[in-house]
Parts: structure tokens; sequence; C-alpha cells
């Protein structure tokens, strides 16, 4: 069956919630994303204006202000690791972006991932996590064979914390692995030179395909003042790894350009040389379109208590184009929703858990608590996942899950089998997979939807997520075990006893609680980046359009020869 | 060509479209709610399948039964008529995700017309004229009041969201302005959600006009000449009729220069109507694009000989529109008036019932007459749907030789058992200025309330 039979899915706003509840979802939201909006802010300023000046002073731009220039006019950025080192404080010193900014931008009408180190943030120096930060966006781009641009001016390492982020497998140096093996691939990466560049900030840019210097920018080994001789010399850094060396007598750049300006418009010119963008030829005729419900009324459906269920449909009719979606296996395994819609006019599979309390037949009382994950809901998902690797269809994780089954009967039935199958079909996938914490990512459940440790290309969050092995009350209820009775309750009659072992369980859920906050993941870059609930649309229309941007890379099938229909016709009722 | 078509509409549009259809061979499946199951119209279609009870809601507006009972029965292509889910994107799109070829524009097209304020950044950037007023909504109602100055009163309070009346207010002087602004966003956000208002300059004594156009799938856009629409009851179309009494020969030519226009510069695919308002003073400028073949579409078939309905469907399967259609040349004068099953002694109220007697007489002379019709004697007209009867369509030489052959077909109509708006169209016809052209869309010539 060639056609993609998706029907409409979700209702209008008033009937999808009463308004009661979605206001009051809504004004809980709004106060999260409100701190999301100033953290984000924060980061963005840098080390703030008097560092802005000091970079306007020496006739640079800031590395925001070259991302503005670089860009399609008008066009969104996406960037990722805004939260890197969040938190965290080097000596009295703090790490904004972990002083590099990572994006995903459109130039000439084809993402690139940008990578361009933050002048305003001890001269766009690496401190501890920040050759992480880059590695991970060069591994965005490998992945999704985008072009890569590095705006750099970088004095090389924060020296007082070197033994941070030097001598490990992702130090410093695996930055020009990457580069290597960007290259090694067929990834066109394209470098501006634009300031103090020594040692690692000299390496950088050199694999690039093309390499750009400012006037004032230097590229050195080592700067003059590490230099025998360089002073009674006179010898500036400039004068040792300036545009007069590299361009004309070394050859380690390509070309000079008089200021930060023409140097962008150099770049952008390179990128429209590459081919353009596939994704409209894999739209196959049809248009992008938003949803039919209204995208941001998003933000009213989740409940601000963790506990409280919302509806999968209604969430997922706020994400895709014209809200047409088509599930697979819809009356198997029904804690999780497999299907695919179009995202930007272009084929998305979706993995979602649904919450609430789902039918099953074969269960106690004919229903049981969703969220969590089943057999049969494990099996249909790996072999969704198979058919979207098999058929190239990007996939979208949508988590919010408590974790596995458990028990006896989970056991013999062999979840640990099903979920190892599945986990195989994650590790071993090729195709793009982007996977989305919306609330809980708890326990085996956040590794079996293809969380971090499965390499989804990006992995985002919600203000609402929490990250964790398990619930603060599990964990408490597991530590104290031997003091509860069947029903975890606290089994003791002494009232003193049972004040401090109710005091006992609380910190340790509190400590739990704190430790799920999304931004202590993020700045471990656990997370890439926490969007609001509202955004989350845009962010999937262009992390689609990225999987589908490059050709040749890998399969792509049109919708005739998927193998994903195979799952419909043996369901099918004779 | 498509062998079986599913029709997702009812009687006098199926009676149309499967005219069309059965003449090119193409089998019809038409739906019915069970309110026209059984009626005479129904005869005109070849299969019929059930798709729910009387109300549109449940039955000719319920997307996903239409689609199944589409595949089911087998038809390769849907026409959506006009009415109901005509101008649905979304519908579009879902019957064209099952395989089914949808007859009318692409989704992206109705999105973009179907909503105000990217139609006329559309239609400007493709050369139209619109009515001054602030590019898109505002909130501020200081911001608005600078914006009314700027285009001068009379102005248009408009609600972005809007639609039937609701959340728009007429504004003559400065003194009114705040407390028209503060009714008309108060009365959107209560009605739509979203407060938010647009203006317009108020164009008085205007008369609408509006242009046929038709697309392929190849990118060539021709337009097929322009009608007249300027008698209206709250923006209901009485009499409709071409060519434009209010345009000269030069106006028309660029009226219709400029529809194509934009029919191309929006890679526009099939048979629309490009709306436009003129202005006292002759200004011309664009009002909104229907995405969808016009109830009055008869009137331009009948000056150019062409079928529209074939056209449509040669576009919906790919077909190039025929070089030869560009070099069309309207002859004669056409005019049809709408009779509707409404009481205009009671303030047109609907007037459902059955009809005793059925006969409109076509050959009366001194031109010929046109009628597109659902009903017979004996045919009850259900209350839940457009009070439509029939649309009776005269062609003369002239304009005035129109007029009096429709004047004649009318009053020698016989119709009873219900009240319609033949009297209304009599009045019109035979009001001095309707026949000097002297009129606007304000109010109808020759009637009073």
């Amino acid at each position: 069956m060639a056609h993609v039979k998706v029907v409409p899915i979700g209702s209008p706003r008033e009937m999808a919630l009463d308004a009661t509840a979605r206001l009051k979802n809504r004004a809980a939201l709004l106060e999260k994303e409100a701190r999301l909006a100033e953290r984000r802010a924060k980061v963005q300023a840098g080390w703030g204006p008097t560092y802005v000046d000091r970079v306007h002073q020496k006739g640079k731009l800031t590395a925001r202000e070259r991302i503005e220039l670089l860009r399609d006019e008008g066009s969104d950025l996406f960037e990722v690791g805004t939260f890197a080192n969040w938190g965290r404080a080097f000596g009295k010193l703090e790490s904004p972006a972990a002083g590099v900014v990572t994006v995903f931008a459109r130039i000439h009408a084809r993402w690139c991932v940008v990578i361009a180190n933050d002048n305003t943030v001890a001269s766009g120096s690496w401190w501890p996590r920040t050759p992480e930060k880059i590695e991970r966006a060069q591994e965005m781009a490998r992945r999704l064979r985008l072009p890569v641009v590095y705006l750099v001016d970088c004095s090389g390492l924060y020296l007082p914390e070197q033994s941070q982020s030097f001598p490990g497998a992702t130090g410093a140096g695996h930055i020009f692995k990457m580069n290597a093996l960007l290259s090694f691939e067929g990834v066109p990466q394209i470098a501006g030179v634009f300031g103090d560049c020594i040692a690692g900030g000299g390496y950088m840019p050199i694999i690039s395909d093309r390499v750009y210097m400012t006037e004032g920018a230097y590229m050195v080994i080592a700067g003059a003042a590490l230099i025998k001789g360089a002073k009674s010399q006179e010898l500036s850094s400039l004068d040792i790894g300036g545009p007069e060396v590299h361009v004309h007598a070394s050859g380690c750049a390509d070309a000079r350009a008089p200021d930060d300006e023409t140097a962008l418009a150099l770049i952008r010119a390179d990128v429209a040389r590459l081919p353009s963008s596939g994704a409209d030829y894999h739209r196959g005729g049809v248009d992008a379109a938003p949803p039919f419900h209204e995208a941001q009324d998003i933000d009213g459906l989740f409940p601000s208590d963790h506990r409280h269920t919302w509806s999968v449909e209604e969430v997922l009719a706020r994400l895709v184009d014209r809200s047409l979606f088509k599930e697979f296996l819809p009356a198997r395994g029904r804690e999780i929703v497999c299907g695919v819609a179009r995202v930007g006019g272009l084929w998305t599979g979706f993995i979602a858990n649904r919450q609430g309390v789902v039918e099953d037949a074969e269960a106690r009382d004919g229903a049981k608590p969703a969220g969590i994950l089943y057999r049969e809901g494990i099996a249909k998902t790996a072999a969704f996942s198979r058919a979207c690797e098999a058929d190239g269809i990007p996939i979208v994780w949508l988590q919010d899950i408590a974790g596995f089954d458990i028990g006896l009967e989970a056991e013999r039935l062999g979840l640990l089998g099903y979920g190892s199958s599945l986990i195989y079909a994650n590790s071993t996938n090729k195709v793009p997979m982007y996977s989305v914490l919306l609330r809980k990512a708890s326990g085996a459940g956040y590794y079996a939807m293809a969380g971090l440790p499965y390499d989804p290309i990006v992995q985002l969050a919600t203000p609402l997520t929490r990250l964790s092995v398990m619930e603060g009350r599990t964990l408490a209820i597991a530590t104290y075990r031997t003091k509860l009775d069947a029903n975890f309750e606290i089994a003791t009659d002494d009232p003193e006893e049972r004040a401090k072992l109710e005091q006992a369980m609380q910190d340790t859920e509190a400590r739990i609680e704190g430790d799920m906050d999304p931004y202590k993941a993020a700045s471990q870059l656990d997370i890439d980046e926490i969007v609001r609930l509202s955004e989350l649309r845009p962010w999937l229309v262009a992390l689609v359009e990225m999987a589908y941007q490059s050709i040749g890379h890998r399969t792509v099938k049109n919708p005739r020869i998927w193998s994903l229909h195979d799952l419909d016709a043996l369901v099918e009722p004779r | 060509m498509f062998k079986k078509l599913f029709i997702a509409n009812r009687g006098e549009v199926a009676v149309r479209v499967a005219r069309t259809a059965r003449a090119m061979g193409i089998r019809v499946v038409g739906a019915v709610s069970s309110a026209d199951r059984g009626a005479s119209w129904t005869a005109a279609l070849d299969e019929l399948v059930g798709v729910g009870s009387g109300p549109p809601r449940e039955s000719y507006l319920q997307q996903e039964r239409l689609v199944q009972a589409a595949v089911q029965t087998g038809c390769t292509a849907l026409h959506p008529g006009w009415g109901f889910l005509a101008e649905n994107a979304r519908f579009a799109a879902l019957v064209e995700a099952h395989g089914v070829a949808f007859v009318g524009p692409a989704p992206r097209a109705m999105d973009l017309m179907g909503l105000k304020t990217p139609a006329k950044r559309a239609a400007r950037a493709a050369g139209l004229a619109t009515i001054p007023g602030s590019d898109g909504p505002l909130r501020d109602e200081a911001e608005a009041l600078r914006v009314a100055r700027d285009i001068g009163f009379p102005v248009m309070v408009k609600a972005d969201a809007g639609g039937g009346g609701r959340g728009m207010r007429l504004v003559h002087r400065e003194a009114d302005f705040a407390a028209a602004w503060h009714a008309a966003s108060s009365e959107a956000l209560a009605a739509f959600g979203d407060g938010a208002c647009y203006l317009e300059k108020y164009v008085e004594r205007g008369r609408h006009i509006e242009v046929q156009v038709l697309g392929d799938r190849h990118g060539r856009a021709v337009h097929l000449w322009e009608r007249e629409c300027s008698v209206q009851r709250k923006h209901q179309k009485l009499v409709e009729e071409s060519c434009a009494p209010c345009l000269s020969d030069a106006e028309r030519e660029r009226v219709g220069a400029l529809a194509a226009n934009l029919a191309r510069s929006i890679g526009y695919a099939g048979a629309g109507t490009v709306e436009f308002l003129r202005a006292a003073d002759g200004a011309i400028y664009f009002m909104e694009m229907n995405t969808r073949l016009q109830v009055e579409h008869p009137v331009t078939e009948e000056r150019l000989g062409l079928d529209l309905v074939r056209l449509q469907l040669e576009v919906a399967a790919n077909r190039p529109l025929p070089a030869s259609l560009s070099a069309v040349k309207p002859t004669g004068h056409a005019i049809e008036a709408r009779v509707n099953a409404e009481d205009p002694a009671r303030g047109f109220a609907p007037s459902p019932g059955v009809l005793a007697r059925f006969d409109i007489p076509l050959g009366l002379g001194p031109g010929r007459v046109r009628l597109d019709t659902h009903v017979a004697a004996g045919d009850e007209v259900p209350p839940y749907y457009d009070s439509l009867l029939a649309k009776v369509v005269a062609v003369g030489a002239t304009r005035a030789e129109a007029i009096e052959t429709l004047a004649r077909c009318l009053s020698g109509a016989r119709i009873e058992g219900l009240a319609t708006t033949i009297p209304v169209h009599l009045a019109v016809l035979g009001s001095a200025e309707f026949r000097a052209g002297d009129y606007d869309t304000g109010s109808i010539p020759g009637w009073k309330e």
C-alpha cells in the first residue's frame, strides 16, 4: 500500500481540555518558561557588556553578532548546549555556554552547524566541557551530513583547569580528530579565523576545506609570549602567524578578509556553492503545513503535577502537519503510540508514551496503567523502530516514561529479553533519531526509548523534564525497604523512630528531586537543549528537514516500498 | 481521465458536477445524508453512499466518512463542489493522502488565500492594489488610531479571526474611534478567543467585481473574464452578471490580467475567483480569492461557451490547459438570478416545505435561458441546507435583452408551496437604477425592506 493514510488526530482546544485545567496548566508552565527565558538571556550575555565593548573596540564582532550576519535573514536559529556548565564555577569564574556557541543555522537555505568561540568569555578559551560541547556539535553535523562553519576566535585552553579538558578521550585534541573524520566522510567544513587563535585555536580551522583570515587574526602553535627572542626582535603573534604568513607563505589559510563582515560574506558565498537541500524533493509535491490544531496550544496540555496524565493524541496533533497522523498497530501495546506523519512536509516516525490507563484484555480489570513499558509495547516499538530504519524515516521519540513493568509476570514474560531486542534495534539504527524528554525519563525506560546513551542526534528537554534512574519516592522506598511493610508503609510503632524515618525518606526524595532538574542534566551535556513546549514544533520541523537535506548518504525510501506497510498488512482484518 | 468521481456535496451542486462528469463518461458516486435520501435530484448520480443524518455536521462535513466512502466505492477523484468542505485545506490533504485526487487547488493555496493578511500580502506582491489599511492585525489602540488617521475616515475595524460580521465596526469620525475599537476587539475576543483587529479604509458605494481564473499544474494560469455581483443583501449575492456594467473595456482587461497574475504567482491550479471592490472614484481593490468554483460560474460559462467543471477535472488529472483558452472571447451578456426558498416579506427567512408546483418557462425569449436546478414539483426542501432552489441564467445579445429575457422568464415562473425570492428579482430587473447600472452593494435597487 503506497498511500500513507493519515487521518485527523486531536480535537479543538476547547474539547481537548476544559478551560480551567488548561489555564492552570499554562500558568504553571509559563512560570517555568519565564525562568528558562531568563536563564537563556543570562547565558547569551556572555560575560556582559564590558567584554562586548572590549571586542568591539578591537574592531571585531562578538560570536553572536557573527552568527546573525551568517544566517539567512529572518530565519530561526536553533541553539544547542546553551546550558553547558550552567551553575558551575571555576574559582570565581563562570563560563556561560562553556564559552562556545553551537547552533543550527540556515545559510542560503541550507542547514549548517555553526561553532563559534564566544569571544566575550575569556577570549573564547576552552573550559572543561568546551571540547565535549564542540565535539557534540561536530557529531550532529557528521550524522546529518550538514556543512560545518567554524567561527574561530580562541586563545586556547583555559589553562588553570587544563587537567580537566586536555588528556582524556574527549579532551581538546579530539576536536581535531572530529575535524579529520568529518573531512574523511566528505562533510564540508569552512572556517573563519577572527582573532588570537593560539594552540588548539590554531589547529581547529586548518582541516577545513576553506579557511578565511581577517587582517587582525593569527593562528599559531605558540604565541609570541613563548617564543625566544620575539621580544628583542619586536615580533608580535600577528607577525608570526597572521594572514601575511598563513595565506601567502604557509598556505595554511586560503584567503584574507579586511574585516569580520567580509569574512562572513565569503563564508556565505561558499555555502551557496554546495548542493541545495534534498528536502523539497523528498516532500514529493506535498507542501509543509502547520498543525490544524494550533501548535501554540500545546502549552496548556501538560498538568503541573507530574503524577497527572495528559493526552498523547492532543500533543501529537499539535506537532504534526495539518494534525494528520497514521498510527501503526493501534490495537496492540496501547501504552505506546507508534505512527508516522508529515512534519514540515517530510515523513517522520513518532514513538510516544501514552499516559493514564489503557485497555488490556489480558490484564486484571481489563486495564493497566500506561507510561510504563510492557511486553507488547516493547515489541511494537522494536518492530516500528526497525521498520523506520529500513525505510529511512527519521524517528522522534517523545518520552514520558516511568520505566519497565516489574514483578513476577514481567520477568516470566521475558521483558529483559524484549527490552534488549529494542535496545539492539536502537543501537544499530543509522536513521536519524531525535529524543524529546517531555516529562519523566526514568530508569530503563529512558534507555529503551533512545535516551542519550543510545546516540540520538539531538536530545531535547522541556522545563517539565525529570531525568532519573528512579523517582525520589521510589528510591526512598528502596533505601529504607527493611523498615517498611508490604505496602511500603513505615512499619514501626515507636513514634520517635517513625519521625526519624519519615524525615530520612523525605530528605532522600528532596535530593533526588534536585538532581532531576533539567538544568543540571543540560549543564553536564546530558541534554542538548531545554526548549519551551511551544518551541517543540519549530524544532522538529528544523531537525526533520536537516535529516532530509543531504542526499546519497542514507536510505530514504519512498512510501511505495516502505516495509512499514507490512505491519499494517499483517493485522488488517481478512 | 478518472473513471469514477465522488461528489462530496448535495443538491444543485451535485447535479451540476454530475452532469459534466457523466457527459465525459465518468461514473458518479454521491454522498447523501438521510434527509436527502430519496430526493429526486439523487437520480442524477450513478451510486449513492449514506454519510449520516440531516445536519451537515453529521454528514456533509464528516471528513473521514466522506473519504472512506470515496475509497470504498473505488472513486479516484473527489469533487468538493462549493460550500461545505470546498475550501478546507485539511480535507483536501486528507483526500490526497488516501490516493484520491482532490478536484481543486493544492492545500497550500487554500491556506494562503484563507487567511486575510497573507492573502493580501500575496496579492500586493503580484501587483494588485489592496484597500488601504493596517498590514496585519493590531493590538494597540494608539497604534490603530495612528493608522486610521493615516488612511482617513471612514474606516472599518475588523477582527482578524473574524467572519459573519462579528467583531466588525464602521467608524465615520475620529471621536467614535476608541469606542468602536474596544467594542470590536472585545467582541472578537469573546467570539474567537483573539482580540486582534485590523483596519481598512471603508469604501463607500462599492461595486463587487470578480474574475474567474483557471490554472493548471504546469505553471500556466489564465483569466476567463469578470462577473459583477453588486446586487447583494447582507453579503448574499442575489443577481450576478457578465460583463460587469460598471467597468470600461480597458478596466476589464486590466482586472483580468491582474487576477491571472495573482493565480500564476501563487502557482494556482484549478478554478478560482479573485474578488475586487471598485470604489466610486474608480479605484479597484483586491478583496479576496475564493479557491473553488463559484455558485455563479454559469454566467461565465454561458458567455464563453466553456464547461468549467470539465476544465477542473482535466486540471486535476494533470492535463495542461488547452492553448486555445486565452483566445476565447466572450459574447453577449448573461445575468443570473439566484432563486432561493426565502420569504422576502419576512426578512428573507428560510421557507422550507413541499413544492406544490415548480414551473420555470424557458422559451419566452427574446434571448435564451439556462436553468440549473435540482428540484421538481412534489419535492420537499429540507430545513438543514442552503435555500437555493434554482439558478436562472438569461443570455442575450445585449444587457437589455438579457434583462428582458430574465424578467419574462421569472414573471412566467409558477412556484407554489413555499415563498421564493423571485419578487425581489423582478423588482431589481424592473428598476431604473439597475437598468442604468447605477447602484452599489449597499442596497438592493428597486427593493425596499
